[in-house]
Order: structure tokens, then sequence, then C-alpha cells
């Protein structure tokens, strides 16, 4: 027993991270259309730039970690305007932001492998407090705790932002008909550049906190963190905030579990398995009813 | 200027070309699919395993790969096609994700993370002949009736419908034929490679089959080859005046292609009509909202 509920707290914490890169990436696709395979490496960018920030300007770990957000959030706005907005002019479709979004992949992951020179790195020792609670048999460190406080924080931060202020519904509302958002007084142009930048920025956070935890920033980090939050986008259901946690938490609980009590070399098979699963059952995520996006 | 290491570019750009024809024939049908590399993993990997210790005859080999390409994609299309557009070309990702899971795990049969090393079988000339054999059966589709029927509902599955084509079933059989085509260059990428692993086929891979097929224009099967040769010669041209740096300069021509060519470099309707004709996937949103 003390055994799961350390591996469900340990699923929490990986889930967590999933789920915050989730948001961003569900944000997108949902508001504009765009399955961005590019967005992984935004989280990377993100975290190479707090990395530089903390070890090679001797930032402290916080602004180093503002630095690395807004950074990633202006790539954000900027591959969004160099590959998306030529083709949201002429109303591409499905397949056309999916190539250009590719070939943004490829030209910032073979950066992001310049700029590390193809190894892996970390964040000084001391960057970040290393403490140990024991909660009764339960040992939580503080990165995990975190990481769960920060992904919870952030999502609720969003839904109500997205759900209950008026630049949300002007996002919401771009987002169903650009068109129809603009005659009702919402430029659609300010709308996208802040849905850009959130996406890529908390993409960033998810990167830096997934750097964190593990020990490990290389040019391959969002990769990961973009399969798995893909995966949890699916779960949880794309257009809503929530769906893009609790897929994640999903996600995270059911990879560290499967991994303790099935196999360990299926724990990715269990991640994927799920996620067609979801695709040819439930294509609409758990939060289906909840839909305001067009997808 | 060696031509050793060009012969060897154009093998490659040819077996990427089966890969790009697989794309192409399941996006004929207007299906956005990635899986062609996991319908050639299943091949190469069934074509290594059912070999054993002693290697079948590739003939042979290509016509399992074909076979095995074939069902999966049979099996794949009866849970996929129901899906609307998003959603199947997610589903071919995850499908691409899981398939290298398998072969991992599946270490008896597939040689797991290590691979398998093979010895080579084919020729140049053989991946001419299969990819001209392929393309001409393309050939011949495109001007019969089922040709018709397959660019009927790609361009609007609704009107087809009406005109007593069923959508579903042209778009089962070019994912059935997708997977055939995909199977035979899985088997001649593995030949090619003289190795076959986990990563062989995967969403990299994957990711620039679709890309290739975009660049080298999605109407026309002509176009699947331009873009795969095009794709795979590009870096290595490039990299007699870079150093570094031919991955980004793919990726750049990806989005310039995109952005100002987007129905690609071989275009049958610019030829025929003279005029812009909608770029692709244009359509989509409405079947989307549908």
């Amino acid at each position: 027993m003390d055994l799961f509920l350390q591996q469900l707290f340990n699923g929490l914490a990986l889930g967590a991270t999933y789920g915050m890169f989730a948001l961003g990436f569900g944000l997108v696709f949902a508001t504009m259309g765009i399955l961005n395979v590019a967005h992984g490496t935004f989280a990377t960018w993100g975290a190479l730039i707090a990395l530089y920030a903390v070890a090679g300007m001797g930032l402290p770990f916080i602004p180093g970690l503002i630095l690395g957000v807004v950074g990633a959030g202006l790539l954000g706005v900027l591959v969004d305007q160099i590959a998306f907005e030529p083709l949201r002019r002429r109303d591409a479709g499905l397949l056309g932001p999916i190539i250009t979004s590719i070939g943004m992949w490829i030209i910032l992951g073979a950066l992001a492998q310049i700029a590390t020179n193809s190894t892996a790195r970390r964040f000084p020792i001391g960057t970040f407090p290393e403490r140990l609670f024991e909660i009764g048999p339960l040992r939580l460190e503080l990165v995990q705790i975190v990481n769960i406080a920060v992904a919870l924080a952030l999502a609720i931060t969003l839904y109500l932002f997205m759900e209950r202020s008026r630049f949300g519904s002007a996002i919401r509302a771009v987002g169903f008909d650009a068109n129809s958002a603009a005659i009702s007084g919402v430029n659609p142009r300010i709308v996208i550049y802040v849905t850009a930048f959130l996406a890529s920025a908390v993409a960033a956070i998810a990167g830096i906190l997934s750097g964190l935890a593990t020990n490990n920033v290389s040019f391959t980090l969002g990769e990961g963190l973009l399969l798995k939050g893909f995966a949890a986008v699916v779960v949880g259901g794309f257009g809503d905030v929530r769906g893009a946690m609790v897929g994640g938490m999903i996600i995270g609980v059911s990879e560290v579990l499967g991994a303790q009590y099935i196999s360990n070399s299926f724990r990715d098979a269990i991640t994927f398995g799920l996620l067609l699963l979801f695709l040819v059952l439930r294509p609409r995520g758990i939060f289906s009813e909840l839909q305001y996006s067009r997808a | 200027m060696r031509l050793a290491p060009w012969l060897s570019t154009f093998e490659f750009g040819l077996v990427h070309a089966l890969f790009a024809l697989s794309t192409f024939a399941a996006l004929w049908s207007g299906v956005l699919s990635l899986a062609a590399v996991s319908f050639g993993a299943v091949a190469g990997f069934g074509y290594v395993a059912m070999s054993g210790d002693g290697q079948m005859p590739l003939v042979l080999g290509l016509l399992v790969g074909a076979g095995l390409g074939g069902a999966i994609a049979f099996v794949c299309a009866m849970a996929f096609l129901r899906l609307s557009s998003h959603y199947l070309a997610m589903a071919t990702i995850a499908l691409v994700l899981i398939t290298r899971v398998f072969v991992i795990n599946l270490g008896d049969l597939t040689g797991g993370a290590s691979g398998t090393s093979l010895t080579r079988q084919s020729e140049w000339w053989w991946l001419v002949i299969v990819v001209a054999l392929v393309a001409y059966v393309f050939e011949r589709l495109r001007s019969s009736r089922f040709g018709l029927a397959v660019e009927c509902v790609r361009e609007d599955p609704d009107v087809a419908a009406s005109l007593g084509i069923d959508p579903r079933h042209i778009q089962r059989i070019s994912f059935v034929l997708s997977g055939a085509i995909g199977g035979v260059g899985g088997v001649l990428f593995a030949d090619l490679l003289r190795y076959i692993g986990p990563n062989t086929y995967y969403v990299d891979l994957a990711f620039v089959m679709l890309a290739s097929v975009v660049l080298g224009g999605a109407y026309h099967w002509a176009g699947a080859i331009a873009g795969a040769l095009i794709f795979t010669a590009l870096p290595e041209l490039l990299g007699e005046f870079l150093d570094r740096g031919q991955d980004i300069a793919n990726g750049v021509i990806l989005i310039v292609i995109m952005l100002y060519l987007p129905r690609g470099v071989i275009d049958p309707a610019r030829r025929r009509r003279g005029v812009a004709a909608p770029p692709p996937g244009a359509g989509d949103r409405a079947e989307v909202a549908a």
C-alpha cells in the first residue's frame, strides 16, 4: 500500500508536467486548429534559455525561469507569424500548418542540437533547493510538490482566464470564427499573438520543471513532452483546460503504475495504448461535452 | 564530385519514394495518414523474422511485405476510417508511436532495442523497377473508374456518396493500397540499410515522408516520387557547401514551398488550367465542421 501511494504520487508529479505541456498544446489546437508538431521545441528552448541564464550568466533560478519562459513565448509568436499566419490568411486547412510546423520542428530541433553540442546537461546543483519531505511512509521531493502545485495553479488560472475573462471569450470567439469575432469588435491579430505567446510560455514552464525534476536538459527534452502531451490532450479532450490537466495526470499515473505493476518495458505501450483506445472509442476525450473548439 | 555517394543517395531517394507513394495513396482519397512507416515496420520485421537464420529471396520478401502491410492496413482501416480527419491523422501518429514500443519489446521476433543486421540483396536497378511498377499501377488506376471515384471522394465525400460511390469503401481500398506499398518500401528500406531496428521506422521518417509528398505535389503520383527524391538529395547537395545545418536548410525549404507553392512542385491542375487552384486540404475544415 505504501508503495502504491508513493508511486501514485510519483505518477501525479510526472503527469503534472505532461498536463502543463498539454495545456498550451491543446490551447493552440482548440483555438487555432493547428496541430503544432513544433510545440515540443518551445519546451526545449525554454529550458535551454533558462539553463544558459542560470549556468552561463549566473542568475538565480527565478529570473532564469522568467527569461526562459518569456524567450520561449516570443519564439512561439515568431513561429506563428512565420509559419502559420500566411496560411491562416488563405485558409489552408489542416495539412498546411502541419507541414510548416514540421519544418519549424526540424529547424528548431537542429538549432537546439547545435546549441547544446548534442550533449545532455543539467541545472547546476543548488539551483533549486533539494528538500525531501517525509509524510508517514511517503517521501515527497520538493521538485515534485512544486511540479504539482504549479501545474494546478496554471490550469486553474488558465481555466478562469478562458472561461471568465473578456479576453478569454475573445480567444474562444476567434477560435470559433475569426471573421465574426472581428465584426463584433475583437482584434484577431492581438488574440493570436497572445494565444501563441501563452501556449509556448506554458510549454517552457513544463520544459524547465521537467529538466529540474529529471536533472537532464538536452535537445530532445521537448520530444518526450510532445508525445506524452499529445496523448494527454487526446485522453482529456481538446479545447478544455481541465481535460488537458486530467489527461496529463492519467497518462503520468498510468505510466508509473504500469511500470511498477505490469511491465517496466511496456510503460510507453500503456501510454500510447491509452491514446489509441481513446482515439478509436472516444475521440473527443473525457471532457468532450464542453467543447468550444472547431475541431 | 564522386559518383558512389550519389548512387547511394539515389537509392535512398527511391525507397523514400515508396513511403511517399504509400502516403500519397491514402492522401489521394483524402485520408491524411502518417502510418506508411508503420506498415513498413510490420513488413520489414516480418521479412526479417520469417527469414530466420538464412535470408529469404528478396522477391518473396517483397511479396510477403506487401501482403503484411496490406493486411495490417486493412485492420487499421476498420478501426480508424470512421474518425474525422484530425482524429484520423492523430490515430495514425499514435500507431507509429506504438509500433516502436512493440518492436522494442517483442525482442524474440524483432531483435529488440539493438535491432538486427542483414545482408543486402537488392541492386539499385531493383529499386528503380519496383518504383516504376508502383508508378505504373498508379497511372493505370488514375485513368480508371476507380481513379475517378477516388478523386471525387477526395474533393467532396458527400457529393461522391450522392453519386453512388461509397467514400468509406474507396478510402478503405486506398488505405490497403497504402499499406501494401508501405510494406514493399519497408522491406527494401531494411535491405538497403542492411539493418533494422526500433528507430528505423519512426515519427521523424513519417513526418519527412508526408512533407515529401506535399513538397512534390499531393495531386499526382509523380509528385510523391519527385518530392522524395528532392528531399533526399537536397541535404547531400547542400552538404557540399555547408558543414552543418543541412537539416535547417531542409526545414526552411519545407516552409518556403508550403507558403509559396502550396500545391507542390508537380501540379496537374496548374498545367491543365493555368490558374491557381485551392491549396491541399482547403476543404478539410468544412468536412470537420460537418
